[in-house]
């Protein structure tokens, strides 16, 4: 700060002050180039082929061994399973899979787990995983691949994947005959959705974990055995064993991504075994080929985007990727209509089998961890790729508006009390234009040093500290005991919490009122904080930090706390913007529309109603996510836009102090401030 | 804590082991053959040669006895050497102890001792042992040195006769080295028949390296009664224990044969060999095979409660007639089995260990050894561990925590240490020794955690393939067992399987190897290097032009012309100008003028013979200047 407040180092530049009077079209110019670069990456000019950059995988450069035999298998043990099926509505048939993974040879362990759930008074429930271990011949356990299948109980409301099971475990008999494996191979077979993959794998990694009973949320247990350090991993979902196509889900948590070479390796794979398989693929009836090419790829790009802010991950392979494995999920969907049935049915399976093979025998074959190729990118379209490089200008140019205004504004601070005199003036009478006696007193003053005035950087520290404190809260105060205590669901809990917070953080501008200079001060310190979060979350979850830059750059730059040249329609409109702009309101919003696209036929009065349970439910979704999956971004609107939210509000609001009270002027105290009034 | 009775044990079947004459050398080959849960079938081999070999003088002269292991007894201070190459890892829970135990990768580990030896001397002689080694059998033992040395305090006891002088020992695991076919045939070379007869006949590398466990095993020992160096044996013995996996046969039924096995038939025995059997395991797991033939005799061992029995084949009877060629040897499983595989879970052998690294992410970590004790009494347990100077250990964090067999989760309980010996690592230089020592409760698991940092290397440290990991060796887990059952590793004191059998003891001492583990060292991008390396490159390659073509260059100044001050007419006048400088320059070649040639002769004589023809607009300008002389 030395070095910036030294009032020596002058900022009265004439650049400085030429840009200052432009700072909002600078700043919207920055802006247009930012979406307009993003808009660019969709074009073939701007993004790149993608091509395979580590040469172990070697995909495709053995002939895949599998036969009609696994098929056959597959296909007996499905019905097996579904005889299983009808005795285990609600449960996994654990002794089955265990019986058959132990027929096949595998070394079979079984993996309990509890969760205590943190509301409605704590209830406890558990889960058990299936595991086998087929002990590769050429290594001494040292690196392991896991092949993973959810296994989804009869009752489930989702899509049914009974025949991931019986294809994993036919895949599984195949490989146990053969000997050049140089990894273990880990069949398992999780339930309850994501709960079980991710109770395994945290068992998996920190099984010696001293957990306090009445504390820890998820309990994961340790496991009986273990296969060194794993290098990547394919989760297996399929519908039936005559399938249409193959979506290739790669989204992890906190919008994580595997290796592309990963990506790379499965599509090349499937296009060798004849399997329609790319990134969100669709059916073939709804492929639809009047779009062009660029429309296509934009699409394409926001929709990964929408998939990745979230951080929830779409699927059990992005529970991994914390963990630094590298890993997706085929899921392979089934043929609508027996009619366009091409092949034999008792042969339908073994492409898919002949690919998770080609799948396994080149991950086998790496000799490191995935470390060429990106772990940074953005797919425009199944064999097109943008890279890190590429996109991140984008969210670098919308950042950067706040970095510049950030200058200016800084660069434009009152350093006088005839300044601050003059700003307070016009806050005081908004309506009258008092230009050009501004100008006077400021050049009049500036040359008198004993006049210089104080940024009040001590009180604006406290209000930041004030803001994120609620922040704070906003993620520890739902789990406190005496409010789990309460009888009460978990999202009514969280959604009260979370809105008698940001109601405080409403009501805080109106009560606190900075002393003069203050607001500017804060201006700067949210320009800056914003800044820099928005480029650390985008860094860490580009989705998230693009879009939310997209959103809220506009109004950022359109926030003014001075009054100049600002008329009171303009400002009520930033108020009025600010306030949607709240994280709950966002939250809303996306929930309505959501809820808008899916139900169209709904009045318009249930819709809203629905979406309000809805976003309720998803605030407490998000409360839980973070706590047992350690997804950000709860802990991200909480704990950045929240108090962000706030500071932006109170400078939307400019709630100045009576000038009078601080300087012994005799000038008469005016009357109430205008801004409350307005609010008002 | 453990008894060392064993020397004493030693010196007894020294003693009674006396028919050997001075100077007489005996070698012995024997397979053993145990069928094991899970269609697994483990093949062992042991050749022994023991040379009484009287004076010292006598090691010049070998018969038997690899000339390599004599010499090794006359340069060195070495009484006992064991070194273990090993592909896979022998899996406890289901087979059961092997007969010999080893770790993956390259092990090794010597006893020295002698008058007037010094730990630095030790340190050398160690080093030149391991080179030794490295050549004889094609190993990469040469990088066994200080830095993934240790010196066990408790763990590793000596099998040799302890003459006078102190004892010094030395230990090295290299986890990362890959036991391949270039280490079985120098391996195979040391035997006296080589691989031309007998038993070592059936070791065919490539029937040898597909199965999911092999080891191949030296051991040398010199046994000298007390304070008498020229009164010795040396002992080799060499093994070889691999497991079969009949998975991978893909076979329609469980039976197998020698042939099957091993590619081929026994084609007699090693004409050397005193003696050449074949023990089949014919209880647990072996009781459903049918022998074919059926076997001579059969021998029932009884130890430490545990009964054995194993059909004996001696191959000197089987090849006494002289029409006998090929010999094999079939396991037929009974036809009600044939469908169904064979699913009988194993008892659990009474210790088991295993070892894995927890935590994530390339800065910290913790290392586990878990070790269950399925016996119904207390076990004592000792540890030794080898942590390499990549990981630093921190010893406050040591703990042990135990479980009960019902539970899955280790709770606050902690076992206290009966021993603990710690040597903390150095940078670059040592790798820490661990070794602890504690009472491990009845149906219990103990969890020794120790937390490591991972250490960010220098460049050049990063092996080939740097993202694969860098290696941590196996722990040691010992044990004493006061029952036999699963236990069949040979009495210290015997040399040969058979003395295995009826060896009753007060207890056995077990010694138990983990899993090594693979820890992702913070990695740098090295494509950056090799970036900067092309950008440089790329520097070097266009300054070069421009460097060259100076300092092979006259330079000549040459006076300023009227140039115009206009850019366009700057231009304009260059290019005008060159082509009059080219037709004048035709013009001096033509009709060389009496100014010209003199001028010429000046050059000549300012800048050697035959330079650079990149020069010429210089000429040019200066032909110019002369013709406006003119």
């Amino acid at each position: 700060m030395g070095l910036l407040s030294d009032p020596s180092i002058s900022t009265q530049s004439k650049l400085v002050d030429g840009l200052a009077r432009h700072v909002r079209k600078v700043c919207y110019t920055l802006y247009v180039a930012g979406v307009v670069w993003f808009f660019c990456l969709a074009m073939p000019e701007f993004n790149h082929g993608t091509y395979l950059s580590e040469n172990a995988l070697s995909p495709g450069l053995v002939y895949p061994e599998i036969r009609v035999d696994a098929n056959r298998l597959a296909i007996q043990l499905l019905e097996e399973l579904q005889r299983e099926r009808k005795d285990h509505l609600s449960t996994t048939p654990h002794a089955w899979i265990a019986a058959k993974m132990n027929e096949f040879g595998l070394e079979t362990h079984t993996h309990n787990y509890t969760l205590r759930y943190p509301f409605g008074g704590g209830k406890e429930y558990h889960g058990k995983n299936i595991y086998g271990i087929l002990r590769a011949p050429r290594i001494a356990s040292t690196e392991g691949i896991v092949f993973a299948a959810p296994y989804r109980a009869a009752s489930s409301v989702h899509a049914d994947i009974s025949a991931s099971v019986p294809l994993l475990l036919a895949f599984a008999d195949f490989a146990r005959r053969k000997n050049y494996w140089a990894k273990d191979l880990i069949f398992l077979v999780t339930e309850q959705e994501q709960l079980g993959m991710q109770a395994w794998l945290e068992a998996y990694h920190d099984g010696d974990r001293d957990v306090d009973v009445s504390k820890a949320y998820l309990r994961p247990g340790n496991l009986p055995a273990r296969a060194g350090s794993l290098q990547a991993a394919l989760n297996i979902e399929v519908q039936d064993l005559e399938i249409d196509h193959v979506d290739v889900r790669i989204e992890g948590l906190n919008g994580k991504l595997p290796n592309l070479d990963m990506f790379n390796l499965v599509q090349r794979i499937m296009a060798r075994e004849g399997i329609a398989s790319g990134y969100k693929q669709a059916p073939r009836k709804k492929r639809r080929h009047s779009q062009s090419a660029f429309e296509q790829n934009l699409r394409q790009m926001l929709t990964m985007l929408a998939s990745q802010s979230s951080g929830v991950p779409n699927g059990n392979h992005g529970l991994f990727h914390r963990y630094r494995i590298d890993s997706l999920t085929i899921a392979a969907n089934r043929r609508a209509t027996h009619a366009t049935l091409k092949g034999n049915p008792g042969s339908a399976a073994v492409p898919l089998l002949k690919a998770v093979e080609g799948i396994a025998r080149s991950l086998n074959n790496l000799l490191e961890r995935f470390h060429q190729s990106f772990f940074f990118y953005v797919l425009v379209n199944n064999d097109r790729y943008i890279s890190i490089g590429d996109y991140m200008p984008a969210l670098v140019a919308l950042v950067a508006c706040a970095f510049v205004k950030a200058y200016l504004t800084w660069s434009t601070l009152p350093v006088t009390n005839a300044e601050l005199e003059a700003a307070a003036g016009l806050v005081r009478d908004p309506e009258q234009e008092q230009a050009p006696e501004l100008d006077q007193d400021g050049e009049l003053e500036v040359d008198s040093d004993l006049d210089k005035f104080e940024l009040p950087y001590g009180s604006v520290l406290i209000y930041l500290t004030a803001t994120l404190l609620i922040g704070f809260l906003c993620n520890v105060l739902p789990l406190q005991q005496y409010f789990l205590e309460i009888p009460m669901g978990a999202a009514p809990l969280t959604t009260s919490v979370l809105s008698f917070l940001s109601l405080i953080g409403f009501i805080l501008p109106f009560v606190v009122v900075l002393p003069p200079g203050g607001l500017e001060l804060l201006h700067v310190a949210f320009l800056l904080i914003y800044g820099c979060a928005l480029i650390v979350i985008g860094l860490l979850n580009f989705a998230l930090g693009f879009f939310s830059a997209v959103l809220t750059v506009p109004l950022v730059i359109s926030l003014e706390t001075k009054e100049e040249n600002t008329r009171s329609t303009l400002r009520n409109s930033i108020r009025l913007a600010t306030l949607i702009m709240n994280p709950m309101m966002v939250i809303y919003v996306i929930v309505l529309a959501m809820t808008f696209y899916q139900f169209p036929e709904l009045p318009l009065q249930k819709i809203m109603l629905r979406a309000a349970t809805a976003a309720m439910d998803a605030s407490a979704y998000g409360l839980i996510d973070s706590v047992i999956y350690g997804n950000w971004l709860y802990f991200v609107i909480c704990t950045i836009f929240l108090p962000l939210w706030i500071i932006c509000w109170t400078l939307a609001l400019s709630k100045r102090r009576d000038y009078t009270d601080y300087l012994d002027f005799d000038e008469s105290p005016s009357t109430s401030p205008q801004p409350k009034m307005k609010t008002n | 804590m453990f008894p060392r009775a064993f020397v004493l044990l030693l010196l007894v079947a020294f003693n009674a082991g006396s028919p050997l004459g001075r100077d007489d050398e005996r070698f012995h080959e024997e397979l053993v053959v145990r069928p094991l849960s899970g269609d697994h079938v483990n093949t062992y081999f042991q050749f022994t040669t023991r040379w009484h070999y009287g004076e010292k003088d006598n090691l010049y002269h070998t018969q038997l006895t690899p000339r390599v292991i004599a010499e090794l007894l006359q340069q060195f201070a070495v009484k006992e050497l064991h070194i273990g190459l090993t592909q896979g890892l022998w899996r406890y829970e289901t087979w059961g102890y092997p007969i010999v135990e080893a770790t993956s990768g390259a092990e090794m580990w010597a006893w020295f001792s002698g008058f007037n030896l010094t730990n630095d001397e030790v340190d050398r002689q160690w080093k030149e042992l391991a080179n030794v080694f490295s050549g004889v059998l094609c190993a990469s033992l040469n990088f066994v040195d200080n830095t993934n040395s240790i010196a066990p305090r408790h763990l590793i006891r000596p099998q040799f006769m302890p003459a006078n002088g102190r004892k010094f020992v030395r230990y090295s695991t290299l986890p990362r080295e890959i036991v391949c076919t270039e280490n079985l045939t120098p391996w195979k070379k040391l035997l006296p028949c080589g691989s031309a007869s007998g038993f070592a006949s059936l070791l065919n590398s490539g029937h040898v390296h597909n199965t999911k466990y092999h080891s191949l095993g030296l051991k040398v020992r010199v046994l000298c009664e007390d304070h008498d160096e020229d009164n010795c044996i040396v002992e080799l013995t060499q093994t070889a224990n691999l497991v079969y996996d009949l998975r991978l046969f893909e076979l329609s039924n469980n039976d197998f044969s020698l042939r099957r096995l091993f590619g081929m038939g026994l084609n007699g025995f090693c004409e050397l060999a005193q003696s050449s059997k074949i023990y089949v395991q014919r209880n647990e797991q072996g009781e459903r095979f049918q022998l074919v033939p059926a076997p001579m005799h059969e021998v029932k061992s009884t130890r430490g409660g545990h009964t054995v029995v194993y059909s004996v084949y001696d191959m000197h009877e089987q090849f006494k007639d002289a029409g006998e060629r090929l010999f094999n040897v079939a396991w037929l499983s009974p036809k009600s089995e044939n469908r169904r595989r064979n699913l009988a879970k194993p008892v659990m052998p009474p210790v088991t260990v295993h070892r894995y690294l927890l935590g994530h992410g390339q800065e910290r970590g913790r290392i586990v050894t878990e070790v269950t004790n399925s016996h119904y009494d207390a076990l004592p347990i000792m540890v030794q561990e080898v942590i390499p100077w990549y990981v630093h250990a921190y010893l406050h964090t040591l703990s042990i925590r135990r479980k009960p067999h019902r539970l899955n989760e280790y709770g606050r309980q902690r076992l206290p240490f009966k021993l603990l010996h710690y040597t903390p690592g150095k940078q670059r230089e040592l790798p820490s020794h661990l070794e602890i020592g504690f009472m491990l409760p009845g149906q219990t698991s103990a969890l020794i955690t120790i937390d490591v940092d991972y250490l960010l290397l220098k460049w050049l440290e990063y092996p080939p393939d740097a993202n694969h990991g860098h290696y941590i060796g196996a722990a040691i887990v010992s044990s004493q067992l006061p029952m036999g059952r699963n236990y069949t590793a040979l009495p210290a004191e015997g040399h040969l399987f058979e003395h295995s059998f009826n060896a009753t003891r007060p207890s056995y001492v077990l010694s138990l190897h983990t899993e090594a583990l693979i820890v992702s060292l913070p990695t740098p991008d090295f494509s950056m290097p090799y970036n900067v390396i092309c950008l440089a490159c790329t520097v070097v390659a266009l300054a070069f032009g421009p460097i060259h073509s100076v300092a092979t260059k006259m330079i000549i100044v040459g006076r300023q012309t009227s140039a115009p001050k206009n850019f366009v007419k700057k231009i304009f006048c260059k290019i005008f100008r060159r082509g009059k400088a080219a037709e004048g320059a035709g013009e001096t070649e033509g009709a060389p003028t009496s100014g010209a040639t003199e001028f010429a002769s000046t050059r000549a004589a300012a800048r050697p013979a035959g330079g650079p023809s990149g020069d010429q607009p210089l000429l040019e300008d200066l032909d110019e200047e002369e013709e406006e002389q003119d």
